[in-house]
């Protein structure tokens, strides 16, 4: 009986083969065809577009470069901007967030954090007192944080004999994701108060930092999976071989990691480039970013349908590019005869 | 080099998984660290390497104090029971990387690899992947990796328990010869008593973090110290019986054997190894009992026997034969029975 074991296509029967095949070509459409109908649009004149869905170039309509010329010619440079802003916070945010989240998820990997609750809940008090202090009475920020600072250790210590239960490390990392929990939005305002009061607004770096750690917990997360599957024992053998922590870090654990890493930060990088809502807030014109430039072919003249379609097929095709060049590196199962027998 | 543990302990919070350790391995020698999983012979070796802090007690490796060292700058190398082969890394590469490591020339780096890889058989598979060897193969690619740099001492965390039966025995005489070659002092930790026996110049036996006894395999196996020891090692295990001993003889319901020890006391244990018993006739062995079951094993047979209240299994030779129920005697070879305190598992000399 092998009423549970999947089946390789070859040995089908030859109707079973049929109907699978044809699933899976009818998906295959149904996936492509927003990607086509984009291409399409992207090629037709406006009163095309009006006359209602016609999907055939050269035989439902006269295909037109109209709109590529005006993206690419007529506001070349207002096409351009935008979408070397969008590479610019893209990848700037995305190395950050590997680096600092791919650190702090080797640590919680490998390190066993028990920090007691008492002492965290009187450190959010002191810093939580602090700003009240600054925000009512005017005291100076510095002068405020000092103090908070010292109070928050006068009474971590006089604490430490009072009985409280330690978090640990997966107390942290649901921390980290449940950051992810709040819909975006809700955090928007008071980022862009807070970039208003530093002056920030429509900077690049604002995007950056701001992308930087809505992503982290994403890239915290995941890499510690990552991490937490690659054995033990290699580090330990590199140990006793002679190698310091930091090579081990470099030439054990980060090649083994290579795949994870390059898959999260493809996942990463996807989303900043895509991010809509808090570019909405931060970028008005010197960085806005190209989801902001697509956005806003639909204003005054109605939805511009064929500059929007130009718009997309140019921001989605280096997505495309570089998950069918990095593709090889994720599916690589590195990690085969690492260990056992 | 000799490695030498003094009174060295290990607690886990509160959990003492290791109470004062006391070894002395001389120059050269193969101990083993043998006992069942929990029994700390693990730690004690990852204590040795470096891997795991030591809550109290010195470690000396060739008279130096390593107690705080960080492994690295131990000079020892280590065999993980998983191999922890560099999965990344080819054959060679994975040999080559303690020299890599200490800044030997790329000449130099591949003349050695090239020379241990000859010894373990490993010359052709130089540029393959770990994921493309055998279990057999990795093993061997872990071995010559702990090899290249002649390190002042071996340890292995049963290195051979991922091996399929046939190849353990053989990697064993393999590995007997290469130590024996290679003279350097080696730790070596198993939960198999057929390693221990046949590798080890002498066994150190673990219990519950707590040094069992401390010899050569054939003292340990001739002369236990204790119940524990006493019944950790032989295959099949030792007969143990319950008794009183009364002026220097063993008695129990009717039995009655003369033993090499005086006195009297009320709660000892009879220990007779399977060889040291042979089937008599009825009414003529120390012990009586009928036959319960007869398993012939090839170059003998065991024969076990249920006397008035235990079950007794002796060795006999591969012709034996008896119906289940027979009765039979069986009697004791003089000066192979061992006598223990039943209260502590001390041996009774």
């Amino acid at each position: 009986m092998r009423l549970f074991e999947t089946k390789q296509l070859g040995e089908m029967a030859p109707a079973t083969k049929i109907v699978v095949y044809g699933l899976l070509g009818l998906w295959t459409l149904i996936v492509l065809f927003p990607l086509y109908w984009v291409v399409v649009t992207s090629l037709k004149l406006p009163i095309d577009v009006a006359n209602g869905p016609v999907y055939l170039p050269f035989v439902d309509y006269w295909p037109s470069l109209h709109a590529w010329k005006y993206i690419f010619v007529d506001i070349g440079l207002d096409t351009f901007r935008p979408y070397l802003n969008s590479v610019i916070v893209a990848v700037a945010s995305t190395c950050l967030a590997m680096a600092i989240g791919s650190l702090a998820a080797y640590g919680l990997s490998r390190f066993s954090f028990r920090p007691r609750l008492v002492t965290v809940i009187v450190f959010i008090l002191g810093i939580a007192g602090a700003i009240v202090i600054v925000a009512r009475f005017g005291v100076d920020w510095r002068l405020a944080v000092a103090a908070a600072l010292a109070l928050i250790i006068i009474a971590s210590r006089a604490l430490q004999k009072a009985p409280s239960p330690h978090l640990s490390n997966s107390d942290v990392l649901f921390w980290m994701i449940s950051q992810r929990i709040l819909p975006p939005v809700v955090a928007a305002i008071p980022i862009y108060v807070m970039f208003q009061q530093l002056g920030m607004l429509d900077t690049h770096a604002a995007l950056i930092v701001t992308y930087t750690t809505v992503n982290l917990p994403i890239v915290v997360w995941l890499m510690h999976d990552f991490f937490m599957s690659i054995p033990r024992d290699l580090e330990e053998s590199a140990e006793l071989d002679g190698a310091s922590r930091i090579r081990i870090f470099v030439e054990i654990i980060l090649p083994l990691a290579l795949p994870g890493l390059i898959a999260t930060a493809l996942l990463v990088l996807i989303l900043a480039w895509n991010e809509y809502l808090l570019a909405l807030f931060l970028s008005t014109a010197r960085a806005q970013t190209i989801p902001l430039l697509v956005s806003a072919q639909n204003a005054t003249r109605g939805p511009q349908w064929w500059y929007m379609s130009v718009l997309i097929i140019i921001m989605i095709l280096p997505v495309i590019l570089l998950t069918l060049v990095l593709q090889r590196f994720i599916a690589k199962g590195l990690l085969l005869g690492a260990v056992k027998g | 080099m000799t490695v030498s543990l003094k009174k060295v302990a290990k607690s886990f919070g509160s959990v003492k998984v290791l109470h004062d350790l006391d070894l002395e391995v001389a120059e050269g020698e193969f101990l083993v660290l043998l006992g069942a999983s929990g029994s700390g012979k693990t730690t004690a070796l990852r204590m040795i390497a470096g891997l795991e802090p030591v809550t109290s007690g010195v470690i000396t490796i060739a008279g130096r104090d390593v107690t705080n060292v960080l492994p690295k700058n131990r000079d020892v190398a280590m065999v993980f029971q998983s191999y922890a082969l560099y999965p990344h890394k080819t054959v060679a590469e994975n040999i080559g990387y303690p020299l890599k490591l200490r800044g030997l020339g790329r000449a130099e780096r591949d003349a050695a690899i090239r020379e241990v890889a000859d010894q373990v058989r490993l010359g052709a598979l130089l540029d393959r992947y770990p994921r493309q060897l055998s279990g057999g193969q990795r093993q061997r690619v872990a071995l010559a990796r702990a090899m290249v740099r002649r390190p002042k001492v071996f340890l292995m965390d049963e290195p051979l328990s991922n091996l399929d039966a046939k190849l353990r025995g053989h990697m064993r005489v393999e590995l007997k010869h290469m130590q024996n070659t290679l003279g350097i002092t080696t730790i070596y930790v198993t939960h198999d008593q057929i390693e221990a026996m046949t590798l080890a110049h002498r066994v150190a036996l673990l219990e519950d973090g707590k040094l069992m006894q401390l010899d050569t395999p054939r003292t340990i196996y001739n002369d236990p110290a204790n119940l524990f020891v006493a019944g950790f090692i032989g295959s099949p295990p030792m007969n143990m019986i319950r008794g009183v001993l009364e002026d220097g003889s063993f008695v129990k319901r009717g039995v009655r054997i003369s033993t090499a020890v005086n006195g009297s006391r009320v709660n000892v244990i009879l220990g007779v190894r399977p060889e040291d018993g042979n089937i008599v006739a009825e009414d003529t062995g120390a012990l009586e009992g009928n036959v319960f079951a007869t398993e012939l094993i090839g170059d003998h047979t065991l024969v076990t026997v249920s006397t008035a209240e235990d079950s007794v299994t002796v060795k006999a030779s591969k012709d034996f034969q008896a119906r289940v129920g027979q009765r039979v005697g069986i009697a004791l070879t003089p000066g192979r029975i061992f006598l223990f305190d039943a209260a502590n598992g001390q041996r009774i000399r």
